[in-house]
This record gives structure tokens, C-alpha cells and sequence, in this order.
């Protein structure tokens, strides 16, 4: 008898569907990641739903609004195993820079009718919400840390996905390291790799996509980057962007803030 | 009684909305609306943030188009710093654009819209998608497939990254062009032009098949508003924003881009997070407008390359110099398409292309920016106030499908008045329903950060907003 195929579901939730289109980027493993799995549920790509469960959720980003906030446990309850993608998911986004104002007065400036809208004032991670199998990091995600992930957890492995720091993957593609050479300010040293050192390889310094790597050390690298003239203002917008909300990188920033007069 | 038909979650297009449909006492449509239900607030949350930040932060409004955020918010940072970008960054902008252009309007054409065009507006919903594209025409999936591969590469020798690339930046780009990159590219570029050519042509020879869409799909008389270069003709990267209205007559002709609010205003409507622009000498709700593909084909007097400017001749010849249907929305892409991919061996054959003088560097010195670009879903603005260290103090974005707001209320109305019965909801109604609304391409992510609701939901509501029958799709 022939085995069941798996059954393979996309979620959305904030974001900016990146990740999600992502898998469609796959262009050649396409196809092929297609027969392998039944994909279920990926409402950008198809009409046909069909019913949970579902061997693998992946869950695209962060919790914003009250509805999104009771959605996240349905997914869950219909999900054998429910992997997180990219950083609104894992560590509530770029969005989650509104988590340190004040959303309510956002809307009345944004908005002439704010009443009309209906928000949370925080923007979460989703294992804020509900238990989750596995985090993969990024903003966007790698797509081959993306089939990895998809395939080690329908074959019932770990995801092979290294934690250590970007400053690795610059070694390895023997990038001149911008900092030292040039004193370019550079969150390599606390980010986890896997997005090849793109930034560097353009003579950028890193700025955090794949949020805090393993064991990171963002004292030590703040005292670094204050060496490079980097201001306390300045150390708070490092560490306050894609993964603003990452417990790391949030302590991080809020140490070096002023408080409020 | 009065009821409300409600479509929670529309598929395939990127972002999610909603749809509900307002039927009078005799079951005839009363209004339509089109909501999209999520905030993330960009405009708010970059205030204090440095200039140069903005084109990386706002890549991330959209995974879909970032190389739009991206040109914009670097023409709106160049305005800031006020200065003109060495001639080799501009043309390495304008090649990067086009590449997008290339994979956005392959992933609407192919994956999203394809599946309804050719598997039938009736047929099974499981099997109407890419994969079930791909079965029943292997070739032509085939086809979308490298397509989009082709701009996704592209891009990729550009600016590294296809989802948020970060080559692009305030003052031109951060690396030169590699000749073996220009080389690769101009490699590929001649199996992305036939796939354009064979696409347009299996389109065109298709398009009979769809009468009754183009006559009932957004069918409507509108304004039109799309950037175009000095002497009229087809622009994406820069150039003149202009209005014109039904019959082609030009409105408006905004001569610098900060003169954009005299012409756009935004109104907030009731149940959805999408504003609602409008041309403003004619006042909301009235000053309907269209941006995209329809829009820029009708402003543009022309072109400017051989073969696209054959099709386009083509295209007027079938549906008049000013085409209305929403649906003629594919038919135009297509056309940009091999716009694009003809532009961009153009470029890459410019003697500066592989110049090393690819950026300007300075301060600020101005306190206001405002950068317009054509995204590929229409007209993109962005437009941003620093203080005198270059921190933003406010931000304005105006996104593509916000433009189209009011007409893709307009157009559903349309499309529900002609194919929706009252008491009963038929698959064929739905889809169509549906694709009315992917014809225009909205991206939601965009416009607010919509998506993901439980799957299609249709209620029917009464006045007093009784549930009188909810059918689960």
C-alpha cells in the first residue's frame, strides 16, 4: 500500500509574506516538494482547503490583533508539529517596534477614524501563544533552511540548522571583516548565521536579521561598538529592529535607553 | 429583507481581505465592500529612526515587491540628502526594478490568476493551483516557473537577497555591477523574452474565451494615475506622475513629487484597514482612480521598445487606446513583462553599467523627501520629514493597492450584480467574485499587513445582522 503523503499547511498571520513565498522561491525543489507532501492549506497559492490535521504547520507571522490571538490555538490544536517562520513568528517582527510606544495614540494619527480598528498593543511571537516544535530564524528565512526544516520533521529528524554566529559564515566566505578592517558598527558577533553574511559581503555591517544567536553576548558587543563611536541612542535602534521583541535583543535596548523624562 | 454576503478570506492574492456583499429587500446587490482586517503601523513606529535606516525597514512592509519600498524610500533619501545619483546607480536601479517586475508579474500571472484562466472559473477548487497548472499544463507551469526563476536571479546578481535586498541605498547602490553577472544575466535573458513572446501569444489567442469577463469585470469608467517619462512614455523607475480620466484626457501632471498631496487626499473608511485615496479636485468618495498595469498602459502614450510596443499596438487595435475591464489587468502585465526583459538588455548593454561610480555620499540637507516609483501593483509614494540629525519625525505611505481602493469596491459591486443569486452560492460565483479582485494584484501586505483568516466564509446576514445561513468553503 502506497504511504499517506504528509499533509503540509501554511498559515499567515502579520507579516509581510516573505517567508510564506519564500517556498514558492524554491522554483526546481518545487514541484518536487509538492508530490511529496499534500499541501492542505496555503490559502496565497491555492483555493483547496482541506480539513485538519495536519503534519506540519508552518506558521508566518507574529500575533496582532484579538482574533489572530484565539486563531493561533485552532492551528495548533489541528497541528502535529507546528514550525514557526521567520522573525515576526519567532520573535514578533519588525512590528514589534510598537511594542515600546503607545499604539493607541499610532492609530488616531495614522487613521481618521481609529475606532474602526481593532489591535492588540503588542505584537507577539507565536510561541508566546501556543507551544511550538521548532523556530526558524530570519527575516526573510533561507529557503534551503526552509526545505530542511520541512523535510527533517516529515522524516522525523532534527533540523540540521547551525546556531552559531554570523561572524562564522563571513570566515567561511572569507569576507574582510568590517568591523576590524573598518570599523564598521556590526551585530555579527551576536546574530546567528544563515543568511550567508550577506550585509558583510556588501561591506555592511550585519544588522540582526536572523536574531540573537545562541548564547550571544550583546554587553560585550555594545562596549565594541561604543569603541566605534556608536551612541547609547544608536545602541537601542541596533537592537530594536527585525527582532526588536527577541528577549536578548529587547534587554539590550532597553538597557542603553533614556528613560522617559 | 436585506441581507449580507460575506467572502472571509480571499485566496491567492497576496495578503488577506475580506469581501461582503449587500443585498437589498429583493435579493439585488446594494453595495459591496472590500476589507482588509490587520495594522502593523510602519508609518508610526520609524519615527526617530535615521533616514538611511528607512529603505531596509520598509523593504520589510512587503516580501512580495521590497525592491518597490526599497527604490522608493531611496529616492525619497536622496531628495533628503539632496543629491543627484551618479548615471551608473541609476541605471543599476532601473535594472533592478525591471527584474522585479519580471518575477511580481510572473507569480500574479502564473501562480495566482493562471489557475483560474485555464483550469476554469467552475472547476474543483483543490486542483485549481499551481501544482494543478502544472499537470494539466506542464509546459505552460513550466514556463511561470523559470519566469520568475529568471527576475529572482536577476535580482540576486543585483542586490544579493530576492526577498529584502539591501544593495540598494540612499545616494545610488553599494557595489558596482560585475561584468560576469551582466553576463549572466544577458545568458538568460533570451529564454525569459521567448517565454513572454509565447506567453502573450497563447494569452491572445485565449482571450475570446473570456468575453464575458472582460465585459463584466470591472468594467468601469475611471481616472487613471501612473508615472510616466518627460516625453509621455512607459516609466517605472522615475519620471512625471500623471492623471488621466476615462477618454484619455490628461487631468494632472505632478511636476515634483512633493506636489503629490495636491492631487491624492486619503479617507478611512468603516471595517477595513486600507485607506482610501482619492483624486482630490474631484473629492471622496467620487475621485475613483486606478494605478497598475491597465492604468500605466493607458497613460503612456507609448513603450519605448520595439516588441512591447507591437503588443501594445495589438492590445489598443482589440480593446480602443483607453481598455476599462479590470480583467485586461493580465493582458497588461504580460505586456510589461516583455517590457521589462526588453528594457532590461537595454541596460545591461549601456556602456556605464559596469561603472564604479555607483554612489553619492552626503548629509542631510534637506528636511523633506518624497520618493514615487511604480510598484508593480501602480503608483508607490513614500514621503518622509527628518529633523536636522536625519531622524524621521513623521512618514507618509501611499501604497499601490490603496490607490485602487475604491475601484476594487466598484468592481466587485460590478462582478456581484451580474453573477451573484441572491439565494444561492455557486462555486463558479465565488471564484469569479474572487478573481475580480485578483485581476488588480492587491497586495495587502502592503497596504496594511493583512492575512490569514480561517478559511472561506460566506455568511448571509440579515439587516439586523442575524445569521441567517453561513455556508464554510
Amino acid at each position: 500500500m502506497a504511504a499517506k503523503k504528509p499533509k503540509l499547511a501554511v498559515w499567515k498571520f502579520a507579516s509581510c509574506d516573505g517567508c510564506q513565498l519564500s517556498i514558492l522561491d524554491c522554483e526546481d525543489e518545487l514541484l518536487t516538494v509538492a508530490s511529496a507532501v499534500d499541501i492542505a492549506y496555503f490559502p496565497e497559492a491555492t483555493r483547496a482547503a482541506t480539513r485538519g490535521p495536519y503534519d506540519l504547520s508552518l506558521v508566518e507571522g507574529s500575533i496582532t490583533t484579538p482574533h489572530d490571538a484565539e486563531r493561533i490555538h485552532q492551528v495548533r490544536r489541528q497541528s502535529r508539529y507546528l514550525v514557526t517562520i521567520g522573525a515576526c513568528a519567532t520573535a514578533g517582527g519588525i512590528q514589534a517596534l510598537r511594542n515600546f510606544r503607545d499604539v493607541k495614540r499610532f492609530l488616531s494619527i495614522v487613521y481618521a477614524r481609529p475606532d474602526y480598528i481593532e489591535t492588540l498593543s503588542k505584537s507577539t511571537p507565536i510561541a508566546e501563544h501556543v507551544f511550538v516544535d521548532y523556530e526558524l530564524r530570519g527575516c526573510p528565512v533561507n529557503k534551503y533552511q526552509l526545505l530542511e526544516v520541512i523535510s527533517a520533521l516529515l522524516n522525523q529528524r532534527k533540523p540540521v540548522i547551525p546556531n552559531h554566529a554570523v561572524c562564522v559564515e563571513c570566515k567561511l566566505r572569507q569576507h574582510v571583516c568590517v568591523m576590524v578592517a573598518r570599523g564598521t558598527p556590526c551585530l555579527g558577533p551576536a546574530t546567528q548565521a544563515g543568511c550567508g553574511a550577506l550585509c558583510p559581503g556588501y561591506a555592511r555591517g550585519c544588522y540582526g536579521c536572523f536574531g540573537p544567536k545562541e548564547s550571544a553576548n550583546p554587553p560585550a558587543l555594545s562596549a565594541g561598538l561604543v569603541r566605534l563611536g556608536v551612541t547609547e541612542d544608536g545602541l537601542v535602534r541596533a537592537f530594536r529592529s527585525f527582532n526588536a521583541a527577541a528577549d536578548v535583543f529587547r534587554r539590550e535596548s532597553e538597557l542603553h535607553e533614556r528613560p522617559n523624562p | 429583507m436585506s441581507r449580507t454576503l460575506t467572502i472571509d478570506h480571499v485566496t491567492r492574492i497576496e495578503g488577506h481581505a475580506k469581501i461582503t456583499v449587500e443585498l437589498d429587500d429583493e435579493g439585488r446587490v446594494a453595495d459591496a465592500r472590500f476589507h482588509v482586517t490587520q495594522v502593523r503601523g510602519f508609518e508610526k513606529f520609524v519615527e526617530g529612526r535615521p533616514y538611511y535606516e528607512m529603505p531596509a525597514i520598509t523593504a520589510r512592509i512587503c516580501g512580495i515587491c521590497p525592491v518597490s519600498h526599497l527604490l522608493a524610500s531611496v529616492k525619497a533619501c536622496d531628495e533628503i540628502m539632496a543629491v543627484r545619483i551618479p548615471e551608473p546607480a541609476q541605471l543599476l536601479r532601473q535594472l533592478l526594478h525591471c527584474a522585479q517586475f519580471v518575477q511580481s508579474h510572473a507569480l500574479s500571472f502564473f501562480y495566482l490568476s493562471a489557475p483560474d484562466l485555464l483550469l476554469g472559473m467552475d472547476g474543483d477548487p483543490a486542483a485549481r493551483n499551481v501544482v494543478g497548472l502544472a499537470q494539466k499544463h506542464p509546459e505552460l507551469a513550466r514556463d511561470g516557473i523559470a519566469l520568475r526563476k529568471f527576475g529572482q536571479q536577476a535580482i540576486e546578481r543585483l542586490a544579493g537577497e530576492r526577498v529584502h535586498p539591501s544593495w540598494t541605498v540612499p545616494g545610488g547602490v553599494n557595489k558596482p555591477l560585475a561584468a560576469e553577472d551582466r553576463d549572466f544575466i544577458l545568458g538568460e535573458l533570451p529564454i525569459a523574452r521567448s517565454i513572454a513572446r509565447r506567453t502573450l501569444k497563447f494569452f491572445r489567442g485565449a482571450l475570446d474565451r473570456y468575453r464575458d469577463e472582460i465585459e463584466h469585470f470591472g468594467n468601469q469608467s475611471t481616472r487613471y494615475a501612473a508615472l510616466t517619462g518627460v516625453d509621455g512614455n512607459f516609466a517605472i523607475y522615475d519620471g512625471l506622475l500623471r492623471f488621466k480620466d476615462a477618454d484619455g484626457n490628461l487631468l494632472a501632471t505632478v511636476k515634483r513629487p512633493a506636489d503629490y498631496a495636491r492631487w491624492i487626499g486619503e479617507a478611512t473608511m468603516p471595517g477595513t484597514y486600507l485607506k482610501a485615496p482619492y483624486f482630490k479636485p474631484v473629492g471622496y468618495p467620487a475621485g475613483i482612480y486606478r494605478v497598475g498595469p491597465l492604468a500605466r498602459l493607458n497613460v503612456a502614450e507609448q513603450c519605448g521598445t520595439p516588441e512591447a510596443d507591437a503588443e501594445l499596438a495589438e492590445y489598443r487595435q482589440r480593446f480602443g487606446r483607453m481598455p476599462r475591464s479590470a480583467f485586461l489587468f493580465h493582458y497588461a502585465r504580460l505586456i510589461e513583462a516583455l517590457y521589462c526583459i526588453e528594457r532590461m538588455e537595454q541596460l545591461l548593454e549601456e556602456p556605464d553599467i559596469l561603472s564604479p561610480h555607483v554612489r553619492a555620499t552626503a548629509g542631510v540637507n534637506a528636511l523633506e523627501g518624497v520618493g514615487i516609483a511604480e510598484a508593480p501593483r501602480g503608483v508607490l509614494i513614500h514621503h518622509y520629514r527628518v529633523d536636522e540629525q536625519g531622524a524621521i519625525r513623521w512618514a507618509n505611505l501611499i501604497i499601490a493597492t490603496g490607490h485602487n481602493n475604491l475601484a476594487i469596491r466598484q468592481s466587485v459591486k460590478q462582478v456581484a450584480e451580474r453573477y451573484l443569486d441572491g439565494r444561492q452560492l455557486t462555486e463558479g460565483m465565488l471564484n469569479r467574485v474572487q478573481a475580480v479582485v485578483r485581476a488588480f494584484d492587491p497586495c495587502l501586505s502592503c497596504s496594511t499587513h493583512a492575512l490569514g483568516l480561517p478559511p472561506l466564509e460566506i455568511r448571509l446576514l440579515s439587516a439586523a445582522g442575524e445569521v441567517l445561513h453561513a455556508v464554510k468553503v
